[in-house]
């Protein structure tokens, strides 16, 4: 495999992959160096990638797992994740309103517990279906819809904490 | 009507129960302008989510280079790095080749010197010589009256 035909197989995703890495490392550096290794990874086994029904799952999994397995390793080193700050400046056309919805909406979801976070960063933000969700986690559908409506339910109460909160 | 099936949708998501068309209704609904006020609140968290989606990699990759053409480029690189670092070695060290020659040199002409030197002292020894021919000289006169006799 080439490096035209990989890149055109697997760039479109490089973005989504970046977005579930700094959902679950939360800094912006972190989450590139992690896409960089898992094109790594995929670019050395760039001739398996073809026997995968679905590249993109593949590399999902392969991110996520990556992914993990850094946060275990922080942990376990007792290195706290520094936090970055979200930037949303090029999108300046938007309300200032958005831009606290979506920092507030990130730092809840960055509360939530690694599997929640992945599932509803997965289907509220990149919505895949349900069965990609399902191959990319291996785990069954019913398990993710119930971890789902756990992940928005907990963002909803605490949405509506916040709000109050500003309101009162 | 519109606001009861929006009510109705928002229950079945949270409990996880709505697919990707009536996830889109929601966002398109919750992102335009007309949202109840009752609502509001969901608001933030579907212009969030949907905000979340536009963030994205500001890093080039850095993948090792695999086809034929772009391998040659690194020999071409490589090659021209070790010419020009062939020459700057040769400039930079330049003066101690100078040095070295100039010992060299120093050393020749030392010899040389003492070859002259040395030649001369011969010289001398063969203006001697003129002497001792002048014997033979002799000696064969001396020689030839005898034989003569």
């Amino acid at each position: 495999m080439q490096q035209k035909e990989f890149l055109d197989t697997l760039l479109p995703i490089k973005d989504k992959l970046y977005r579930l890495a700094k959902r679950i490392l939360v800094s912006n550096d972190e989450a590139e160096d992690a896409v960089q290794e898992v094109f790594l990874k995929l670019w050395s086994g760039r001739d398996k990638i073809k026997n995968y029904k679905n590249p993109e799952a593949f590399a999902i999994t392969m991110l996520k797992n990556y992914c993990l397995d850094r946060l275990k390793s922080k942990q376990a080193s007792n290195l706290k994740i520094v936090h970055s700050n979200y930037k949303n400046s090029e999108n300046i056309e938007r309300k200032l309103e958005a831009d606290e919805g979506v920092t507030l909406v990130l730092k809840i979801m960055e509360t939530l517990p690694e599997k929640q976070k992945i599932i509803m960063q997965l289907r509220d933000v990149e919505q895949f279906e349900f069965f990609e969700i399902s191959e990319m986690l291996e785990i069954n559908e019913t398990t993710i819809r119930v971890t789902l409506s756990r992940a928005r339910k907990t963002v909803r109460e605490q949405l509506i904490k916040q709000y109050n909160y500003g309101i009162s | 009507m519109e606001l009861a099936r929006i009510e109705i949708l928002l229950e079945d998501y949270f409990e996880g129960n709505t697919n990707l068309q009536q996830e889109a209704i929601l966002r398109e609904y919750f992102t335009g302008k007309n949202v109840a006020s009752h609502l509001t609140v969901y608001q933030s968290l579907f212009v969030g989510l949907d905000f979340a989606k536009e963030e994205v990699s500001q890093r080039e990759l850095n993948l090792p280079a695999s086809s034929g053409i772009s391998r040659n480029w690194r020999y071409r690189i490589a090659a021209s790095v070790a010419v020009v670092i062939g020459i700057a070695g040769f400039i930079f060290s330049g003066s101690n080749f100078t040095q070295e020659e100039q010992e060299a040199l120093l050393a020749f002409n030392k010899t040389k010197e003492t070859m002259l030197l040395l030649s001369s002292t011969f010289n001398i020894g063969t203006e001697k010589l003129v002497i001792l021919d002048q014997f033979t000289v002799t000696k064969n006169k001396i020689f030839k009256i005898i034989i003569n006799q």
